[in-house]
């Protein structure tokens, strides 16, 4: 690795309505946002949304993919766009920085319109 | 800032235990479609796994706690800092608090920190959520 490398993107497959009933049952977040339509409906999103942290774990497939989890230090992400059923989701990511210890680096989720739904910073132990 | 969401900065929330099972891990990996043999197996853990503990764990809900309106709420921010190797049997013990809260551009929002430890007592994972709620 070095500074100013870029890391293969990561294609996911189209988020499915099914996708987030299976989330919600594994990590245990069930609020209705992001599986039952008329509650997100009444709520104002206009449609259920995905739940963001499983868009922060397709980053953290990428990293899995990028690099070995076991060196994973730190991991932070923000939560920029709903994501909706339907759209295809894409991880990017690149070494930004380094510390003595640390590559330091930096990806993001976008849909196909290139629309930035989560983006984060990552730090690898050297 | 109102006054009574200035109060619930330092609140301390249910400390808590967890039995990490490596078929948790596996059902996660399964809805996130990352599927690295290793998680499959029930052997590690995907770098997201911490919020099955936060979700599964405990017998508080953390947005009912701060008296949340769910139709309104909205994940900002999250952090992860991998402190130590957290690992499938491990029986954790969570700590959480209430690290900030305060109101900006017409939504609320909190700043909950958690901290896990393993059975030795040692820190394996620090982490920060920042939920939102909209106005």
């Amino acid at each position: 690795m070095n500074v100013g490398y870029v890391f293969e993107p990561i294609q996911k497959d189209e988020v499915t309505h099914q996708q987030l009933v299976k989330y919600a049952g594994a990590s245990g977040d069930f609020n209705q946002i992001h599986t039952v339509v008329p509650y997100a409906e009444e709520a104002g999103l206009g449609g259920v949304i995905a739940h963001g942290m499983m868009i922060m774990g397709f980053i953290g497939q990428a990293i899995g993919e990028w690099c070995s989890v076991d060196d994973l230090a730190k991991f932070n992400v923000r939560f920029r766009a709903m994501t909706r059923p339907g759209e295809k989701i894409t991880v990017r990511g690149s070494v930004v920085d380094e510390t003595a210890d640390r590559w330091v680096c930096e990806a993001e989720a976008v849909n196909e319109a290139g629309e930035v739904k989560v983006k984060g910073n990552f730090e690898i132990r050297k | 800032m109102s006054t009574s969401l200035q109060d619930k900065i330092g609140m301390q929330l249910e400390t808590y235990t967890f039995k990490v099972e490596g078929v948790k891990a596996r059902e996660l990996a399964l809805a996130i479609g990352d599927l690295k043999e290793e998680y499959l197996k029930g052997e590690k853990l995907p770098p997201t796994f911490p919020t099955v503990i936060d979700f599964w764990g405990g017998t508080q809900n953390t947005s009912a706690v701060l008296n949340l309106n769910m139709k309104k709420v909205l994940h900002g921010e999250m952090e992860y800092e991998y402190v130590g190797t957290i690992n499938p049997g491990d029986v954790l013990t969570v700590k959480g608090s209430v690290e900030n809260a305060y109101t900006k551009a017409a939504m609320n929002f909190f700043v909950i920190k958690k901290e896990f430890y393993n059975e030795k007592g040692e820190l394996v994972l620090i982490s920060r959520s920042t939920t939102i709620e909209r106005h």
